[in-house]
């Protein structure tokens, strides 16, 4: 899965997706631009918005579920523990895990790019 | 939905997290590219819980299987201990993270069909297939005897729907009699012997029976294996495994290649020429190494298998493979390189283990590079001739 281009087709334009009341806290979009498909999630008021794609086997990121995780590291002192409730996006297709804020594969070196998604005059814009 | 640029395609929906699998979306999105093929699925499964089985069950063995159903777990995975208890040890790894498999109800499958995509699915046992290791054979074969009676009653008839009997290596006698009950039934396609935990491994003379009958009835043995149930049989001692992350990557291809091995070594290609043989849900990236391990031994070892007229190699060569679970390969190449490797062109066949959690999603084998010729003859044309598809329309 190392040479599957993830996020190519990106333009870097202002894109407007949705009415803010349409897209309140705990709800997500899947949206298309051209072939390009990426996730938006309102977590507790903030947006993120991440490729849309796992590249495993491409099952659309959008309908993955957001949970928790447990890791293990020197800073849990080897012992595993539950990490990043809410945060983490688990893959509808292979249950692949990403960090939505940063879309850091959790266990991989791999990252999905992020995209800037804010709310302007009551509209929630993507740049994309 | 408004936008600030006209000329890109932008469509915004609003979308539910899944909390089950997602299925066959990506099928979709290749269109045209794959409505040129005939695409046969290799690898299907349908609910086939116990509680399916019991009205199928014959004699005493229904009447105790009912008696069991009475108790709180109701064939359901998930909401008893004690019908976990084969998955205890392992409650930490997969079975904490959504998406759960499921097991494919009849309409769900017709409903996959009626996309119009997929040609012909190929029904293998899903719940059976530990029956190979049961302490009692006798129940497995009653298990068998049930499962076979219901799925063709229940899947026989359906248009690309096609199946495999499954059987009790345990008992052969058992097995040849539901052989010769379904041999010339028009949508069984294969005789499905369960390969984990067999013991003696399938190559031995005890299963022979199993395999005349199949070659009578131009049948061809399918070996399916299974994750991760409790025994104690080589080559998958479970109980050395703490996770099932270690059990399922070792159990499926080493199993593979130890019941590959016992049939080649055993003469069985000898003794019955023209019965195919195909390993499901075992991956590929094994089969080059048990093929060229052998033909390396084979020539310091060979007068241990007077009855090989070939190198190992050349009737491995003509067993037939299907694709699941894909490797993860790195590059776009590597999977037409590792084909070449085992000279599976013609043997490997497409199979997406659908509805399972692992199922590969058909995104994850057209994303390889590989010939056109390749690439249609693995999504259908194969096993087309492999399971007699022509013949058994």
């Amino acid at each position: 899965m190392t040479d599957q281009p993830l996020a190519d087709q990106a333009t870097g334009r202002k894109l407007v997706i949705a009415a803010a009341a349409d897209l309140p806290p705990g709800t997500r979009m899947e949206v298309r631009v051209g072939n390009n498909l990426i996730a938006v999630f309102n977590i507790a008021g903030t947006y993120y918005a991440i490729y849309g794609r796992c590249p495993h086997q491409f099952a659309p990121l959008s309908r993955g579920r957001l949970q928790g995780t447990v890791i293990c590291n020197a800073q849990t002192n080897w012992e595993t523990e539950w990490a990043h409730e809410g945060e983490v996006l688990v893959c509808p297709g292979h249950a692949m895990e990403f960090l939505v804020k940063t879309g850091q594969a959790i266990g991989y070196n791999l990252k999905l790019r992020t995209y800037p998604v804010y709310e302007e005059d009551g509209q929630v814009v993507l740049i994309a | 939905m408004p936008s600030e640029i006209d000329d890109l395609d932008i469509k915004a929906t609003k979308v539910d997290a899944a909390f089950t699998p997602v299925q066959d979306q990506d099928l979709d999105q290749y269109g045209e590219a794959l409505a040129q093929y005939t695409i046969v699925d290799t690898d299907v499964h349908v609910d086939d819980t116990l509680m399916r089985m019991v009205d199928y069950m014959e004699g005493h063995y229904q009447k105790r299987l009912q008696a069991a159903l009475q108790a709180d777990f109701r064939g359901e995975p998930g909401n008893s201990l004690r019908n976990m208890i084969a998955h205890v040890n392992w409650l930490g790894s997969s079975y904490d993270k959504p998406p759960r498999a499921k097991l494919a109800t009849k309409t769900e499958l017709l409903e996959r069909m009626q996309l119009g995509i997929i040609n012909y699915s190929i029904l293998f046992p899903s719940e059976l297939l530990p029956i190979a290791y049961l302490p009692d054979p006798k129940w497995a074969a009653a298990l068998a005897t049930a499962y076979n009676a219901f799925m063709v009653d229940e899947y026989g008839n359906l248009p690309g729907v096609k199946i495999a009997l499954v059987v009790s290596p345990n008992l052969p006698d058992h097995a040849v009699e539901q052989i010769a009950k379904y041999g010339n039934h028009k949508d069984v396609v294969a005789v499905c012997v369960p390969d984990v935990g067999v013991n003696p491994p399938i190559g031995d003379r005890k299963y022979w029976p199993i395999f005349e009958a199949a070659d009578h009835y131009h049948l061809p043995i399918a070996l399916h294996g299974i994750e991760a149930l409790v025994h104690d049989n080589y080559p998958l001692r479970v109980s050395h495994f703490p996770t099932l992350m270690q059990v399922h990557s070792m159990g499926f291809p080493f199993t593979g290649m130890l019941q590959v091995m016992s049939v080649v070594c055993e003469g069985v290609p000898v003794r019955f020429p023209k019965l195919k043989f195909c390993v499901v849900e075992a991956g590929l990236t094994w089969i080059p190494f048990i093929m060229y391990r052998l033909d390396t031994a084979y020539r310091q070892y060979r007068t241990e298998l007077p009855a090989l007229e070939q190198k190992p190699s050349d009737y491995i060569r003509e067993w037939y493979w299907g694709t699941h679970e894909l490797e993860a390969l790195p590059k776009r190449g590597d999977l037409r390189k590792l084909i070449e490797l085992y000279q599976g062109e013609d043997t490997t066949m497409w199979a997406s283990d659908w509805p399972h959690l692992e199922r590969d999603l058909i995104a994850g084998f057209m994303r390889y590079d590989m010939s056109e010729a390749m690439r249609r003859k693995i999504l259908g044309e194969n096993a087309v001739r492999f399971f007699n598809l022509e013949q058994r329309k």
